[in-house]
Protein backbone atom coordinates (compact mmCIF):
# COMPACT_ATOMS: atom_id res chain seq x y z
CA UNK A 1 0.00 0.00 0.00
CA UNK A 2 1.02 3.19 -0.72
CA UNK A 3 1.46 6.07 1.91
CA UNK A 4 -2.11 8.42 0.92
CA UNK A 5 0.04 11.74 1.37
CA UNK A 6 3.20 11.18 -0.54
CA UNK A 7 1.68 8.20 -2.72
CA UNK A 8 5.19 7.42 -3.52
CA UNK A 9 6.77 5.51 -0.52
CA UNK A 10 5.04 2.26 0.99
CA UNK A 11 2.39 3.36 3.81
CA UNK A 12 4.66 2.13 6.87
CA UNK A 13 2.51 3.74 9.92
CA UNK A 14 -1.26 4.11 10.66
CA UNK A 15 -1.52 7.98 11.59
CA UNK A 16 -5.05 8.00 13.67
CA UNK A 17 -6.55 11.30 14.38
CA UNK A 18 -9.34 12.26 16.95
CA UNK A 19 -11.17 14.94 15.38
CA UNK A 20 -14.00 16.20 16.92
CA UNK A 21 -15.92 14.53 13.80
CA UNK A 22 -14.53 10.40 15.25
CA UNK A 23 -11.39 9.02 14.51
CA UNK A 24 -9.93 9.23 11.41
CA UNK A 25 -6.86 6.88 9.95
CA UNK A 26 -4.64 7.41 7.66
CA UNK A 27 -1.53 5.09 6.36
CA UNK A 28 1.66 7.08 5.76
CA UNK A 29 4.72 6.12 5.74
CA UNK A 30 7.78 7.08 7.80
CA UNK A 31 8.53 10.90 6.36
CA UNK A 32 4.56 12.06 5.92
CA UNK A 33 4.22 10.64 9.47
CA UNK A 34 6.89 12.45 10.96
CA UNK A 35 6.54 15.85 9.22
CA UNK A 36 2.32 15.84 9.91
CA UNK A 37 2.92 16.40 13.21
CA UNK A 38 4.42 19.81 12.22
CA UNK A 39 1.72 20.80 10.51
CA UNK A 40 -2.25 21.53 11.72
CA UNK A 41 -5.19 19.75 11.10
CA UNK A 42 -8.90 20.61 10.14
CA UNK A 43 -11.43 18.85 9.89
CA UNK A 44 -11.36 18.38 5.95
CA UNK A 45 -7.84 19.34 5.13
CA UNK A 46 -5.44 17.15 4.84
CA UNK A 47 -1.81 18.19 6.94
CA UNK A 48 1.01 19.24 4.50
CA UNK A 49 4.76 18.68 4.94
CA UNK A 50 6.67 21.47 5.06
CA UNK A 51 8.44 19.83 1.48
CA UNK A 52 4.80 19.54 -0.62
CA UNK A 53 4.05 22.81 0.71
CA UNK A 54 6.85 24.52 -0.59
CA UNK A 55 6.53 22.24 -4.06
CA UNK A 56 2.92 22.39 -4.45
CA UNK A 57 1.99 26.03 -3.11
CA UNK A 58 4.90 27.94 -3.56
CA UNK A 59 4.98 26.23 -7.30
CA UNK A 60 7.87 24.51 -7.23
CA UNK A 61 8.21 22.89 -9.80
CA UNK A 62 6.85 26.06 -12.33
CA UNK A 63 10.30 27.57 -10.87
CA UNK A 64 11.84 25.03 -11.57
CA UNK A 65 10.96 25.00 -14.87
CA UNK A 66 11.46 28.50 -15.77
CA UNK A 67 14.89 28.03 -14.90
CA UNK A 68 15.18 25.16 -17.01
CA UNK A 69 13.36 26.70 -20.12
CA UNK A 70 16.63 28.92 -18.96
CA UNK A 71 18.46 26.08 -19.30
CA UNK A 72 21.44 27.76 -17.54
CA UNK A 73 20.43 26.92 -13.97
CA UNK A 74 18.74 23.65 -14.32
CA UNK A 75 19.18 23.29 -10.29
CA UNK A 76 18.95 27.38 -9.25
CA UNK A 77 21.56 28.72 -7.14
CA UNK A 78 23.31 26.94 -5.29
CA UNK A 79 25.12 27.50 -1.66
CA UNK A 80 28.90 27.75 -2.02
CA UNK A 81 28.72 26.36 1.73
CA UNK A 82 26.83 23.67 1.81
CA UNK A 83 26.11 23.05 -1.65
CA UNK A 84 23.05 22.97 -1.11
CA UNK A 85 20.77 23.61 -5.02
CA UNK A 86 17.55 25.87 -4.67
CA UNK A 87 15.80 22.53 -6.22
CA UNK A 88 17.07 20.85 -3.73
CA UNK A 89 16.04 23.13 -1.04
CA UNK A 90 12.53 23.25 -2.40
CA UNK A 91 12.77 19.64 -2.58
CA UNK A 92 13.75 19.24 1.35
CA UNK A 93 12.54 21.84 2.90
CA UNK A 94 15.37 22.91 4.75
CA UNK A 95 18.06 25.54 4.17
CA UNK A 96 21.75 23.42 4.99
CA UNK A 97 23.72 26.50 6.34
CA UNK A 98 23.16 30.17 7.08
CA UNK A 99 24.86 30.74 3.36
CA UNK A 100 21.88 29.42 2.02
CA UNK A 101 20.00 32.49 2.38
CA UNK A 102 22.54 34.79 0.79
CA UNK A 103 22.84 32.30 -2.06
CA UNK A 104 18.72 32.02 -2.51
CA UNK A 105 18.11 35.35 -1.52
CA UNK A 106 16.36 36.48 -4.76
CA UNK A 107 14.29 33.26 -4.95
CA UNK A 108 13.08 33.37 -1.28
CA UNK A 109 11.14 36.42 -0.83
CA UNK A 110 8.63 34.40 -2.40
CA UNK A 111 8.82 31.26 -0.14
CA UNK A 112 8.42 33.50 3.03
CA UNK A 113 5.53 35.44 1.07
CA UNK A 114 3.63 32.09 1.36
CA UNK A 115 4.85 30.87 4.31
CA UNK A 116 4.27 33.54 6.67
CA UNK A 117 1.09 35.05 4.78
CA UNK A 118 2.70 37.65 2.92
CA UNK A 119 5.39 38.95 5.20
CA UNK A 120 8.69 38.74 3.66
CA UNK A 121 11.16 40.92 6.33
CA UNK A 122 11.89 40.36 9.73
CA UNK A 123 10.45 42.25 11.96
CA UNK A 124 11.35 41.14 15.71
CA UNK A 125 14.29 41.10 18.14
CA UNK A 126 17.58 41.79 16.68
CA UNK A 127 20.90 40.57 18.74
CA UNK A 128 22.19 43.35 20.47
CA UNK A 129 25.87 42.27 19.96
CA UNK A 130 25.53 41.99 16.32
CA UNK A 131 24.17 45.34 14.90
CA UNK A 132 23.38 48.07 17.38
CA UNK A 133 22.86 50.45 14.61
CA UNK A 134 20.72 48.42 12.66
CA UNK A 135 18.81 48.01 16.08
CA UNK A 136 18.63 51.83 16.10
CA UNK A 137 17.18 52.47 12.08
CA UNK A 138 14.27 50.24 12.92
CA UNK A 139 13.38 51.87 15.81
CA UNK A 140 13.61 55.44 13.95
CA UNK A 141 11.10 53.62 11.35
CA UNK A 142 8.77 52.61 13.84
CA UNK A 143 9.21 55.84 15.64
CA UNK A 144 8.22 57.76 12.34
CA UNK A 145 5.32 55.11 11.34
CA UNK A 146 3.98 56.20 14.50
CA UNK A 147 4.40 59.76 13.89
CA UNK A 148 2.55 59.70 10.72
CA UNK A 149 -0.28 57.93 11.81
CA UNK A 150 -0.60 60.45 14.74
CA UNK A 151 -0.55 63.07 12.04
CA UNK A 152 -3.15 61.33 10.15
CA UNK A 153 -5.26 61.18 13.48
CA UNK A 154 -4.82 64.59 14.34
CA UNK A 155 -2.98 63.68 17.37
CA UNK A 156 -0.59 66.56 17.49
CA UNK A 157 1.21 66.55 20.93
CA UNK A 158 2.06 62.92 20.56
CA UNK A 159 3.18 63.66 17.04
CA UNK A 160 6.10 66.73 18.55
CA UNK A 161 6.71 64.07 21.15
CA UNK A 162 7.49 61.13 18.44
CA UNK A 163 9.14 63.72 16.40
CA UNK A 164 11.58 64.68 19.12
CA UNK A 165 12.48 60.93 20.10
CA UNK A 166 13.34 60.40 16.20
CA UNK A 167 15.05 63.04 16.88
CA UNK A 168 17.19 61.64 19.56
CA UNK A 169 17.75 58.37 17.70
CA UNK A 170 18.99 60.12 14.22
CA UNK A 171 21.61 62.06 16.30
CA UNK A 172 22.34 58.47 17.92
CA UNK A 173 22.73 57.01 14.56
CA UNK A 174 24.62 60.23 13.34
CA UNK A 175 26.88 59.82 16.43
CA UNK A 176 27.74 56.20 14.79
CA UNK A 177 25.08 54.57 16.73
CA UNK A 178 26.73 51.24 18.05
CA UNK A 179 30.04 52.87 19.51
CA UNK A 180 28.77 53.76 22.62
CA UNK A 181 26.63 50.37 23.60
CA UNK A 182 30.02 48.36 22.39
CA UNK A 183 31.84 48.89 25.75
CA UNK B 1 25.25 11.10 37.52
CA UNK B 2 23.37 14.12 38.54
CA UNK B 3 21.20 14.54 35.17
CA UNK B 4 19.61 11.08 36.18
CA UNK B 5 17.42 13.70 39.14
CA UNK B 6 15.76 15.08 35.99
CA UNK B 7 14.60 11.63 34.92
CA UNK B 8 13.74 10.03 38.07
CA UNK B 9 12.26 13.45 39.30
CA UNK B 10 8.24 12.52 38.22
CA UNK B 11 6.58 15.96 38.37
CA UNK B 12 7.57 18.73 36.85
CA UNK B 13 7.05 22.29 37.11
CA UNK B 14 4.42 22.91 34.17
CA UNK B 15 2.35 19.79 35.66
CA UNK B 16 0.94 21.54 38.83
CA UNK B 17 -2.19 23.07 38.60
CA UNK B 18 -1.83 27.05 38.66
CA UNK B 19 -1.42 30.27 36.95
CA UNK B 20 -3.65 31.80 35.23
CA UNK B 21 -7.14 30.41 33.84
CA UNK B 22 -5.66 27.10 35.21
CA UNK B 23 -8.72 25.07 34.40
CA UNK B 24 -8.47 25.61 30.64
CA UNK B 25 -4.84 26.55 29.90
CA UNK B 26 -2.69 23.42 30.68
CA UNK B 27 0.83 25.12 29.95
CA UNK B 28 1.95 27.80 28.05
CA UNK B 29 5.50 27.32 26.15
CA UNK B 30 8.09 29.65 24.05
CA UNK B 31 10.45 27.65 21.98
CA UNK B 32 13.48 30.28 20.05
CA UNK B 33 15.04 28.47 17.70
CA UNK B 34 18.43 29.92 16.87
CA UNK B 35 22.03 28.54 14.79
CA UNK B 36 25.33 29.65 15.05
CA UNK B 37 26.96 31.43 12.06
CA UNK B 38 29.88 29.44 10.00
CA UNK B 39 28.52 25.97 11.52
CA UNK B 40 26.55 24.05 9.07
CA UNK B 41 23.13 23.23 10.24
CA UNK B 42 22.41 19.54 12.03
CA UNK B 43 20.41 18.37 9.09
CA UNK B 44 23.59 18.16 6.84
CA UNK B 45 26.57 18.28 9.81
CA UNK B 46 29.39 16.08 10.19
CA UNK B 47 29.27 14.42 13.56
CA UNK B 48 32.76 17.09 14.12
CA UNK B 49 30.74 19.65 13.38
CA UNK B 50 27.59 18.41 15.65
CA UNK B 51 30.41 18.68 18.25
CA UNK B 52 31.83 21.44 17.38
CA UNK B 53 28.88 22.94 17.69
CA UNK B 54 27.41 21.11 21.29
CA UNK B 55 30.79 22.51 23.19
CA UNK B 56 30.73 26.01 21.79
CA UNK B 57 26.91 25.76 23.41
CA UNK B 58 27.78 24.40 26.68
CA UNK B 59 30.64 26.66 26.89
CA UNK B 60 28.01 29.65 26.38
CA UNK B 61 25.58 28.45 28.69
CA UNK B 62 28.25 27.71 31.34
CA UNK B 63 29.15 30.99 31.17
CA UNK B 64 25.80 32.35 32.17
CA UNK B 65 25.16 34.09 35.60
CA UNK B 66 21.71 33.79 37.03
CA UNK B 67 20.81 30.00 35.69
CA UNK B 68 22.62 26.80 36.99
CA UNK B 69 22.43 24.26 34.22
CA UNK B 70 22.87 20.46 34.00
CA UNK B 71 23.83 18.95 30.62
CA UNK B 72 23.27 15.50 29.05
CA UNK B 73 23.96 14.03 25.47
CA UNK B 74 21.33 12.19 24.15
CA UNK B 75 23.34 9.27 23.50
CA UNK B 76 24.66 8.57 27.71
CA UNK B 77 20.86 8.02 28.08
CA UNK B 78 19.31 4.69 27.48
CA UNK B 79 16.10 4.53 25.23
CA UNK B 80 13.75 4.56 27.84
CA UNK B 81 15.39 7.85 29.69
CA UNK B 82 15.01 9.64 26.33
CA UNK B 83 11.44 8.54 26.11
CA UNK B 84 10.78 10.42 29.19
CA UNK B 85 12.62 13.71 29.19
CA UNK B 86 9.96 13.44 25.76
CA UNK B 87 6.48 12.51 27.77
CA UNK B 88 8.22 15.41 30.53
CA UNK B 89 7.99 17.68 27.50
CA UNK B 90 11.43 18.69 28.06
CA UNK B 91 13.03 17.78 25.01
CA UNK B 92 11.26 17.10 21.65
CA UNK B 93 10.82 13.51 19.81
CA UNK B 94 13.08 14.73 17.18
CA UNK B 95 15.67 15.39 19.95
CA UNK B 96 16.00 11.74 20.41
CA UNK B 97 17.34 10.64 17.29
CA UNK B 98 20.16 8.89 18.27
CA UNK B 99 22.27 9.21 14.73
CA UNK B 100 21.75 13.53 15.40
CA UNK B 101 24.59 13.91 18.68
CA UNK B 102 21.90 15.79 20.45
CA UNK B 103 21.95 17.10 23.41
CA UNK B 104 20.15 18.80 26.12
CA UNK B 105 20.87 21.56 29.04
CA UNK B 106 17.87 22.02 31.81
CA UNK B 107 17.38 24.35 34.27
CA UNK B 108 17.09 23.39 38.06
CA UNK B 109 13.14 23.59 37.86
CA UNK B 110 13.01 22.27 34.42
CA UNK B 111 11.18 25.39 33.24
CA UNK B 112 14.08 26.22 31.16
CA UNK B 113 15.31 23.38 28.41
CA UNK B 114 18.63 24.03 26.16
CA UNK B 115 18.44 21.44 23.25
CA UNK B 116 21.25 21.45 21.02
CA UNK B 117 21.81 19.84 17.34
CA UNK B 118 18.02 19.10 17.37
CA UNK B 119 16.63 20.56 14.12
CA UNK B 120 18.30 23.96 14.87
CA UNK B 121 21.52 23.95 16.33
CA UNK B 122 19.82 25.70 19.53
CA UNK B 123 16.58 25.79 20.83
CA UNK B 124 15.59 27.25 24.21
CA UNK B 125 12.51 26.21 25.25
CA UNK B 126 10.54 28.05 28.14
CA UNK B 127 7.60 26.01 29.49
CA UNK B 128 5.51 27.49 32.42
CA UNK B 129 1.88 25.99 33.80
CA UNK B 130 -1.35 27.46 33.10
CA UNK B 131 -1.56 30.81 31.01
CA UNK B 132 1.41 32.82 31.31
CA UNK B 133 2.46 33.88 27.96
CA UNK B 134 4.77 37.09 28.81
CA UNK B 135 6.03 35.26 32.14
CA UNK B 136 7.28 32.19 29.60
CA UNK B 137 8.50 35.15 26.79
CA UNK B 138 10.44 36.73 28.93
CA UNK B 139 12.16 34.24 30.31
CA UNK B 140 13.28 32.76 26.96
CA UNK B 141 13.91 36.28 25.97
CA UNK B 142 16.53 36.52 28.80
CA UNK B 143 18.33 33.42 28.24
CA UNK B 144 18.43 34.01 24.63
CA UNK B 145 20.00 36.93 25.18
CA UNK B 146 22.08 35.95 28.21
CA UNK B 147 23.59 33.42 25.32
CA UNK B 148 24.03 36.21 22.82
CA UNK B 149 26.98 37.37 24.90
CA UNK B 150 29.06 34.16 24.17
CA UNK B 151 27.60 32.93 21.10
CA UNK B 152 27.52 34.77 16.90
CA UNK B 153 24.47 33.75 16.37
CA UNK B 154 23.27 33.40 12.75
CA UNK B 155 21.25 36.31 11.71
CA UNK B 156 20.28 38.56 8.89
CA UNK B 157 19.18 41.83 8.37
CA UNK B 158 16.12 41.11 5.93
CA UNK B 159 15.27 37.56 6.92
CA UNK B 160 16.04 37.84 10.88
CA UNK B 161 17.49 34.36 12.73
CA UNK B 162 18.08 32.06 10.05
CA UNK B 163 17.06 29.08 11.06
CA UNK B 164 16.92 25.61 9.41
CA UNK B 165 13.52 25.49 8.47
CA UNK B 166 12.14 28.62 6.23
CA UNK B 167 9.02 28.19 8.48
CA UNK B 168 10.62 29.00 11.53
CA UNK B 169 13.19 31.52 9.64
CA UNK B 170 12.29 35.46 11.17
CA UNK B 171 11.96 35.11 15.00
CA UNK B 172 12.52 31.93 15.17
CA UNK B 173 9.67 31.65 17.66
CA UNK B 174 6.78 28.93 18.96
CA UNK B 175 4.95 30.43 21.37
CA UNK B 176 1.77 28.10 21.98
CA UNK B 177 -0.86 27.16 24.74
CA UNK B 178 -1.89 23.67 25.68
CA UNK B 179 -5.86 23.97 26.06
CA UNK B 180 -8.32 21.84 26.93
CA UNK B 181 -11.65 22.57 25.57
CA UNK B 182 -14.32 19.81 26.07
CA UNK B 183 -17.56 21.83 25.43
CA UNK B 184 -15.87 23.02 22.74
CA UNK B 185 -15.78 20.11 21.15
CA UNK B 186 -18.45 18.31 22.79
CA UNK B 187 -20.92 21.05 21.01
CA UNK B 188 -18.71 20.41 17.91
CA UNK B 189 -18.39 24.46 17.96
CA UNK B 190 -14.65 23.27 17.54
CA UNK B 191 -15.12 22.20 13.99
CA UNK B 192 -16.02 26.06 13.18
CA UNK B 193 -13.06 27.63 15.30
CA UNK B 194 -10.15 25.69 13.82
CA UNK B 195 -10.68 26.82 10.40
CA UNK B 196 -11.41 30.65 11.30
CA UNK B 197 -8.08 30.63 13.89
CA UNK B 198 -6.07 29.07 10.71
CA UNK B 199 -7.09 31.97 9.08
CA UNK B 200 -5.53 34.59 11.40
CA UNK B 201 -1.40 32.78 11.48
CA UNK B 202 -2.17 30.65 14.29
CA UNK B 203 -1.91 26.48 14.09
CA UNK B 204 -4.75 24.36 16.35
CA UNK B 205 -3.29 20.97 16.56
CA UNK B 206 -4.24 18.47 18.86
CA UNK B 207 -1.57 17.09 21.35
CA UNK B 208 -1.07 14.64 23.96
CA UNK B 209 2.34 14.06 25.20
CA UNK B 210 4.05 15.64 22.20
CA UNK B 211 2.04 13.29 19.90
CA UNK B 212 -0.24 13.90 17.10
CA UNK B 213 -2.99 12.31 18.52
CA UNK B 214 -5.80 14.95 19.37
CA UNK B 215 -6.54 12.45 22.48
CA UNK B 216 -9.04 13.89 25.67
CA UNK B 217 -10.29 17.32 23.97
CA UNK B 218 -6.66 18.82 24.33
CA UNK B 219 -5.35 21.73 21.85
CA UNK B 220 -2.34 23.36 21.24
CA UNK B 221 -2.95 26.50 20.32
CA UNK B 222 0.38 28.43 18.82
CA UNK B 223 2.03 30.79 15.68
CA UNK B 224 1.96 29.74 12.60
CA UNK B 225 4.07 33.48 11.18
CA UNK B 226 7.76 34.09 12.31
CA UNK B 227 8.49 36.65 10.07
CA UNK B 228 7.15 40.20 9.51
CA UNK B 229 6.04 40.44 13.22
CA UNK B 230 7.72 41.20 15.99
CA UNK B 231 7.53 38.65 18.98
CA UNK B 232 5.10 41.42 20.94
CA UNK B 233 2.67 41.20 18.04
CA UNK B 234 2.73 37.54 17.24
CA UNK B 235 2.55 36.97 21.29
CA UNK B 236 -0.55 39.65 21.62
CA UNK B 237 -2.35 37.97 19.02
CA UNK B 238 -1.76 34.38 20.62
CA UNK B 239 -3.22 36.15 23.74
CA UNK B 240 -6.00 37.69 22.03
CA UNK B 241 -7.06 34.42 20.20
CA UNK B 242 -6.71 32.11 23.63
CA UNK B 243 -8.63 34.81 25.84
CA UNK B 244 -11.40 34.48 23.31
CA UNK B 245 -11.22 30.47 23.15
CA UNK B 246 -11.23 30.29 27.10
CA UNK B 247 -14.17 32.68 26.98
CA UNK B 248 -15.78 30.69 24.21
CA UNK B 249 -15.33 27.61 26.36
CA UNK B 250 -16.72 28.91 29.41
CA UNK B 251 -19.69 29.50 28.03
CA UNK B 252 -20.06 26.41 25.93
CA UNK B 253 -19.99 24.59 29.55
CA UNK B 254 -22.32 26.96 30.99
CA UNK B 255 -24.69 26.17 28.25
CA UNK B 256 -24.23 22.31 28.38
CA UNK B 257 -24.71 22.37 32.24
CA UNK B 258 -27.69 24.53 32.02
CA UNK B 259 -29.44 22.21 29.09
CA UNK B 260 -28.53 19.14 29.82
CA UNK B 261 -27.08 18.86 33.61
CA UNK B 262 -28.32 14.82 34.45
CA UNK B 263 -26.94 13.94 31.18
CA UNK B 264 -23.20 15.46 31.81
CA UNK B 265 -23.12 14.24 35.24
CA UNK B 266 -24.00 10.93 33.91
CA UNK B 267 -21.01 10.91 31.17
CA UNK B 268 -18.73 12.61 33.75
CA UNK B 269 -19.25 10.21 36.63
CA UNK B 270 -18.91 7.30 34.21
CA UNK B 271 -15.64 8.32 32.85
CA UNK B 272 -14.69 8.70 37.03
CA UNK B 273 -15.82 5.29 37.49
CA UNK B 274 -14.39 3.90 34.81
CA UNK B 275 -10.69 5.35 36.16
CA UNK B 276 -11.24 4.05 39.91
CA UNK B 277 -12.41 0.48 38.42
CA UNK B 278 -10.90 -0.41 35.44
CA UNK B 279 -9.06 -3.39 35.44
CA UNK B 280 -7.58 -2.44 31.51
CA UNK B 281 -7.06 1.38 30.85
CA UNK B 282 -5.77 1.41 27.10
CA UNK B 283 -4.26 4.92 26.94
CA UNK B 284 -7.33 6.38 24.45
CA UNK B 285 -9.86 5.58 26.69
CA UNK B 286 -7.47 6.60 29.89
CA UNK B 287 -7.62 10.53 27.80
CA UNK B 288 -10.95 10.63 27.48
CA UNK B 289 -12.12 9.69 31.16
CA UNK B 290 -9.51 12.21 32.20
CA UNK B 291 -10.76 14.80 30.14
CA UNK B 292 -14.43 14.10 31.38
CA UNK B 293 -12.94 14.19 35.00
CA UNK B 294 -11.29 17.29 34.92
CA UNK B 295 -14.39 19.04 33.38
CA UNK B 296 -16.58 17.50 36.03
CA UNK B 297 -13.83 19.06 38.53
CA UNK B 298 -13.71 22.37 36.20
CA UNK B 299 -17.74 22.29 36.93
CA UNK B 300 -17.62 21.50 40.27
CA UNK B 301 -19.61 18.16 39.49
CA UNK B 302 -17.06 15.87 40.85
CA UNK B 303 -15.46 16.82 44.03
CA UNK B 304 -12.22 15.94 46.02
CA UNK B 305 -9.99 15.58 43.18
CA UNK B 306 -7.08 17.86 43.11
CA UNK B 307 -6.19 18.90 39.55
CA UNK B 308 -2.61 18.59 40.09
CA UNK B 309 -3.48 14.82 40.41
CA UNK B 310 -5.00 14.92 36.53
CA UNK B 311 -1.94 16.81 35.28
CA UNK B 312 0.50 13.71 36.72
CA UNK B 313 -1.80 11.13 35.57
CA UNK B 314 -1.64 12.59 32.32
CA UNK B 315 1.77 12.02 32.02
CA UNK B 316 2.24 9.12 34.16
CA UNK B 317 -0.23 7.26 31.54
CA UNK B 318 2.20 7.22 28.71
CA UNK B 319 4.45 4.43 27.57
CA UNK B 320 7.90 5.84 28.71
CA UNK B 321 6.87 6.32 32.52
CA UNK B 322 4.64 3.48 32.94
CA UNK B 323 7.90 1.05 32.12
CA UNK B 324 9.76 3.12 34.38
CA UNK B 325 7.39 3.05 37.37
CA UNK B 326 6.97 -0.47 36.23
CA UNK B 327 10.65 -0.82 36.35
CA UNK B 328 11.18 -3.08 33.65
CA UNK B 329 9.68 -3.35 29.76
CA UNK B 330 6.09 -3.86 28.88
CA UNK B 331 3.68 -5.13 26.43
CA UNK B 332 0.46 -2.73 25.17
CA UNK B 333 -1.36 -5.15 26.89
CA UNK B 334 1.02 -5.16 30.29
CA UNK B 335 0.89 -1.55 30.19
CA UNK B 336 -2.32 -1.06 30.10
CA UNK B 337 -3.08 -3.18 33.40
CA UNK B 338 -0.63 -1.31 34.74
CA UNK B 339 -2.26 2.01 33.63
CA UNK B 340 -5.59 1.00 35.06
CA UNK B 341 -4.05 -0.04 38.62
CA UNK B 342 -2.08 3.34 38.74
CA UNK B 343 -4.87 5.35 38.09
CA UNK B 344 -7.06 3.08 40.25
CA UNK B 345 -4.79 3.73 42.94
CA UNK B 346 -3.50 7.44 42.45
CA UNK B 347 -7.63 8.03 42.39
CA UNK B 348 -8.78 5.92 45.72
CA UNK B 349 -5.82 8.34 47.24
CA UNK B 350 -7.46 11.20 46.25
CA UNK B 351 -10.60 10.14 46.91
CA UNK B 352 -10.13 8.57 50.59
CA UNK B 353 -11.26 11.88 52.31
CA UNK B 354 -14.53 11.81 50.98
CA UNK B 355 -17.68 10.84 52.67
CA UNK B 356 -19.82 8.47 50.67
CA UNK B 357 -21.22 10.06 47.96
CA UNK B 358 -24.79 7.84 47.58
CA UNK B 359 -26.33 8.78 50.70
CA UNK B 360 -28.43 10.85 48.86
CA UNK B 361 -30.23 7.53 47.72
CA UNK B 362 -31.35 6.96 50.93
Amino acid sequence: MLCENCKERPATVVFKQETPTGITERHLCDKCAFYSQTFSFSPGQEPLSIQQFLAHWLGGSELFSEQKADEKLPDGPKCPNCGLTFHRFLDVGKFGCATCYDAFRQQLPRVFAKLHNGHTQHGGKIPVSLNERFALKRKLEDIRTKMREAVEEERFEEAAALRDEANLVKQQLDDGGDDQHVI
Amino acid sequence: MSFEKFINQELTGWMVAEGEHADIVLSTRIRLARNLQDHLFPVCASQEDAAAVDEAVHQAVSKMRDQHFTGTAMVDLTPLQRQILVEKHLVSPQLIDPEKHGSVLLSEDETISIMVNEEDHIRIQCIYPGFQIDEAYELADRVDSEMEKNIDYAFDETFGYLTSCPSNTGTGMRASVMMHLPALTITKQIERIIPAISRLGMVVRGSYGEGSEALGNIYQISNQITLGKSEEEILKDLKSISARLIAHERKSRELLLAKSEVHLENRLFRSLGTLTHARILPSAEAAKCLSDVRLGIDLNIIENIDMSVLNELMIFMQPGYLQQYAGTELTSDERDILRAQLFRDRLKIERSAEPDGDQELS
